[in-house]
C-alpha cells in the first residue's frame, strides 16, 4: 500500500480553498456581434462551449455554485438559473442529471430570448448592465447563505462585441463595485480588443484573454478561466499585458491620452468647454497661457 | 527484568500500546489506492465512479486532467510540469503521484525519446460521458409517472435524521432503541464501530459518519454475496441524485435491491413500501464522498440545528432532550444540572481536536454569529488544547527491563542490537539498562543466548 500524505503545509492550503465559489457566465448573444452576423453558427459553438465549461465548474466540488446570463443589445437575462419552474429532468444518457439540467435550462432560455429578440440589429451590447445585474445577484446570494460560510465568487464575460466608450461610466462604476466586494472579473474576447474591460480586469485582478482562435475556444476557457483565483497563483497562465488605461470623454464619448477634467467633478473632456456638463461649474474662457494649466495628463 | 519501561517523550514512534487507537476514517482516495489496478480499471467504466474519483483529486490534479481531457496524445511530462510555477513544484509532484497512484493517468513514450502522461482510455472515456453525455443512462433513473404521494425534501430530512439517530442509538447501547432490523444487527456484527472507538466515531461530523459506516459496510459486501463494483456504482449514483426527486428501481438487480433494503435501513434512502418501484434519496446520501469538507454546508441548506452554547468561563449548554446527545457530551464534560430542556456541564477534558470539532459542528445558532469568526471563544479553544497537551506529556508502551549487564561491551552489544532492529525504547549507558519493547523480546533473548554462547 502506497501512502502520500500532503505535507501540513499543502493541506492547510487544500482546506483554504474548500469555500463555495459561485461564477456567474455572461455571454454576449447579441446578433449583432461581427462573428455572428458573419456566421450564425458560431453562436451555437459558443454556446456549446460555454456550456461545457459551465459543468466543468460544476464538476470541480459538489459546493460550486452557477449561474449563467445572456447579454443582449437591449436587455439582459438570466438563463441558468431558470426564473421559472425548473425543468424537470430525466437522464436520457450517462450524462450527469445536474449538467443534463444546466444544458437543457440555458438552451431552452436562449431560444425563447432569440425568438422574441427584433429583427433590427444593433452591434452594441449592454455588457455594464449585465455585470451590474451580476453583482445585485451576487448580493442577493451573499445575503441569504448560512451563517459562517464563505462565499467566492468572479464573474466571466464571453463576448464578441466591441467595448463602446458610450457605456464608460456605467463600466468603471461596475469595475470598482466589484472590487468593493471582492468579486473577480474575467474576460474573454472572442473579436476584438477591449480595452476597457481589461481595465476592469486589472482593477479586480481578474484575466483578461483575447483568444487568438475562435475553434479552440473551449480549451481556452478550461485552461485560463477554469482555475478559481487562489489556484491561479500555482499555474502559469498568460502573461498580464500593458493595460491601455486611457479614459473616455464625458462630451463625445471617445478614448482620449490627454484632456481636460473638470477641477470640482473630475469629469473628462477632450475639449474646453466653458460649462462643466456635469455639476454646471461655470469656467473662465483661458488665455492662452492658462490653457497649458488646465491641460492635464489623465492617469489613473 | 522488570516487565514495564517508561518511554521518555522523544522515542514517540515507538509503539503506543496504551493511548486508544485512533479511529481510522479513510477518504476515498485511501480506499482506493488500496485497491488493486483491474479492479480501479473495471471501476472506471462507470461515469459516476469517474466523477467521484475526479472529484475527490487535489485542486492543481483536476486542472491537470481537465487540460488533457480533449487531448488525444501523450503530453511529455516536462510539459505538464511547466504548466505550474516553480515554486509549486512539490506539490506538482505530489499531485503526479496521486494521479499515477490512482491510474487516472500512465506514462507513456513519446516518439522521441520523451516521456509523457497519458489518461487512462476508460477514465477519459467514461469522464467526457459524464460532462457531455453519451452513453447509456445510469441504472436507476428510468422515466417514472408522477408520485401521487410524492415526499417532500422536509419530510426527507426528517426521516433520515430519525433513522441515522436509530442507528446511533444502537451503538451507544442507549434504551430507545427501536426499529433496527436482525438484518441490520449482523452488518453491525465484527464491524468495530461498536467497541471503544465506536465513540470517537460519535464524535464525527454526520457526513464522515456515513461514509465511515459505508466503508465498513463495503469491507463486507463481498462476503454478503454482493458485488461490490455495483454496490459503489450504486452508492455513486445514489450521492449525485437530487434531493427530493423520485428513481426508478427498474433494471436494479436482485442483489442491488438487498443493497438497497440496507440503505434504506440507515436512512439513506427512502422508500414506501419495500416494492414500490420508487425510491427518494436523502441527504445523508448526497455528496457521500466529500467527507473532508467538514462544516461547510451547501448553500440553500438547512442543517440540522445548533444546540451547544460554550461561555467563556467553561461553561457548557445544551439544549436538547436527546439522550444520546446528552451522553455524548458527558463524555468529556461533567455534568452539572440538568433542566428539562437544557444542560448545564463543566468540562474535565478526556478526548482532544474531536471535542472541538463537535462542538463547533454543533454550536447553537446563536454562536455562529458571534463576530469572532469561529463559533467557539478562543480561549475555551487554547484550553481544551493545553489540557491535551498535559495529558499526552507522557506516553506509556509496555516493554522488557533487561540490566544487570555484567561489562559495558555486553550492554553494547545488546544495545545496538537493539536499536538496529527498531525493538529499543530507552537506555541508559551509566545504569547499564535498557528497555525493548514487547514484541521484540523474544528476539533479542535469543540475539543474547546466542551471543552469550559464542563468547
Amino acid at each position: 500500500m502506497t501512502t502520500i500524505e500532503p505535507e501540513d503545509s499543502k493541506s492547510n492550503d487544500f482546506s483554504s480553498t474548500d469555500e463555495i465559489s459561485l461564477l456567474i457566465i455572461i455571454l454576449d448573444t447579441n446578433p449583432g456581434q461581427i462573428i455572428l452576423r458573419d456566421n450564425p453558427h458560431t453562436l451555437t459553438q459558443c454556446v456549446d462551449s460555454v456550456i461545457a465549461f459551465a459543468n466543468s465548474h460544476l464538476m470541480q466540488k459538489s459546493q460550486n455554485k452557477l449561474a449563467v446570463m445572456a447579454c443582449h443589445s437591449k436587455s439582459s437575462e438570466f438563463v441558468f438559473p431558470s426564473s421559472q419552474k425548473p425543468l424537470d429532468v430525466r437522464q436520457i444518457d450517462g450524462q450527469y442529471e445536474i449538467f443534463t439540467l444546466v444544458e437543457k435550462t440555458i438552451k431552452a432560455n436562449l431560444t425563447k430570448l432569440i425568438a422574441a429578440e427584433s429583427t433590427v440589429l444593433c452591434n452594441e451590447s449592454l455588457l455594464a448592465g449585465a455585470i451590474s445585474m451580476a453583482l445585485c445577484y451576487i448580493h442577493r446570494i451573499q445575503k441569504t447563505k448560512p451563517v459562517g460560510c464563505k462565499l467566492n465568487s468572479r464573474i466571466l464575460v464571453v463576448t464578441g462585441s466591441g467595448d463602446s466608450a458610450f457605456q464608460y461610466m456605467s463600466y468603471m462604476n461596475v469595475f470598482f463595485t466589484a472590487q468593493k466586494q471582492n468579486v473577480v472579473i474575467d474576460v474573454c474576447a472572442l473579436d476584438q480588443h477591449l480595452s476597457l474591460l481589461q481595465q476592469g480586469c486589472d482593477i479586480t485582478n481578474g484575466l483578461y484573454l483575447k483568444i487568438p482562435q475562435l475553434q479552440g475556444l473551449l480549451q481556452y476557457l478550461l485552461w485560463v478561466f477554469l482555475p478559481e483565483p487562489p489556484i491561479r497563483l500555482k499555474l502559469v497562465l498568460p502573461p498580464p499585458v500593458k493595460v491601455d488605461y486611457r479614459a473616455a470623454c464625458f462630451c463625445h464619448r471617445e478614448m482620449v491620452d490627454v484632456g481636460y477634467v473638470c477641477s470640482v467633478c473630475l469629469s473628462i473632456f477632450c475639449k474646453f468647454s466653458p460649462i462643466c456638463t456635469t455639476c454646471h461649474t461655470v469656467f473662465k474662457m483661458p488665455g492662452p497661457l492658462a490653457v497649458k494649466s488646465k491641460k492635464k495628463k489623465m492617469k489613473l | 527484568m522488570a516487565d514495564n519501561g517508561i518511554s521518555s517523550s522523544n522515542q514517540v514512534n515507538n509503539s503506543v500500546l496504551i493511548q486508544p487507537t485512533n479511529l481510522e476514517c479513510k477518504n476515498l482516495y485511501d480506499y482506493l489506492t488500496t485497491r488493486p489496478q483491474n479492479v480501479l480499471e473495471k471501476l472506471y467504466n462507470r461515469p459516476t465512479i469517474c466523477l467521484a474519483v475526479y472529484r475527490e483529486l487535489p485542486e492543481l490534479a483536476r486542472q491537470y486532467v481537465i487540460r488533457i481531457l480533449f487531448v488525444e496524445q501523450p503530453v511529455p511530462q516536462a510539459v505538464v510540469a511547466s504548466w505550474g510555477h516553480q515554486a509549486f513544484s512539490k506539490e506538482h509532484m505530489y499531485v503526479s503521484k496521486v494521479l499515477s497512484n490512482l491510474y487516472v493517468w500512465q506514462e507513456a513514450s513519446i516518439p522521441g525519446g520523451l516521456q509523457g502522461w497519458i489518461l487512462s482510455a476508460t477514465f477519459k472515456r467514461n469522464l467526457k460521458i459524464a460532462l457531455l453525455g453519451g452513453g447509456k443512462p445510469w441504472s436507476m433513473s428510468s422515466a417514472l409517472d408522477p408520485d401521487n404521494k410524492a415526499r417532500d425534501v422536509a419530510f426527507l430530512d426528517g426521516y433520515s435524521a430519525e433513522r441515522w439517530e436509530c442507528v446511533l442509538h444502537y451503538m451507544v447501547g442507549s434504551q430507545q432503541q427501536e426499529g433496527i432490523s436482525a438484518d441490520a444487527v449482523r452488518i453491525f456484527d465484527g464491524s468495530p464501530v461498536i467497541t471503544r472507538q465506536g465513540f470517537q466515531f460519535l464524535l464525527l461530523d454526520r457526513q464522515a459518519q456515513v461514509w465511515h459506516f459505508v466503508l465498513q459496510y463495503l469491507d463486507t459486501v463481498e462476503q454478503r454475496g454482493l458485488d461490490l463494483a455495483e454496490c459503489l456504482t450504486f452508492l455513486f449514483q445514489l450521492s449525485f441524485s437530487t434531493l427530493g426527486k423520485d428513481y426508478s428501481t427498474e433494471g436494479m438487480s436482485p442483489r442491488l435491491l438487498i443493497f438497497l433494503q440496507h440503505l434504506r435501513e440507515f436512512g439513506l434512502v427512502y422508500q414506501r413500501k419495500r416494492k414500490a418501484g420508487r425510491f427518494y434519496p436523502t441527504r445523508l446520501a448526497l455528496n457521500i464522498t466529500s467527507s473532508q469538507n467538514k462544516g461547510i454546508q451547501v448553500l440553500e441548506e438547512d442543517v440540522p440545528k445548533g444546540y451547544i452554547v460554550v461561555e467563556t468561563n467553561y461553561r457548557v449548554y445544551a439544549y436538547t432532550d436527546s439522550n444520546l446527545q446528552v451522553a455524548l457530551l458527558g463524555l468529556f464534560t461533567d455534568l452539572l444540572y440538568r433542566f428539562p430542556d437544557v444542560v448545564v456541564a463543566l468540562r474535565g477534558g478526556i478526548t482532544a481536536e474531536q471535542i472541538i470539532g463537535y462542538l463547533t459542528q454543533h454550536a447553537h445558532l446563536q454562536m455562529l454569529q458571534s463576530e469572532t469568526g469561529s463559533a467557539l471563544p478562543p480561549t475555551v479553544v487554547d484550553q481544551i488544547k493545553l489540557w491535551e497537551l498535559e495529558r499526552n506529556r507522557l506516553v506509556y508502551s509496555d516493554g522488557v527491563l533487561y540490566s544487570q549487564f555484567l561489562s559495558q561491551a555486553d550492554f553494547n552489544v545488546l544495545r545496538e542490537y537493539a536499536q538496529s532492529s527498531g525493538y529499543l525504547i530507552w537506555s541508559n549507558k551509566e545504569k547499564r539498562t535498557m528497555v525493548v519493547n514487547k514484541s521484540g523480546h523474544d528476539d533479542v533473548k535469543k540475539f543474547w543466548k546466542r551471543y552469550s554462547k559464542g563468547n
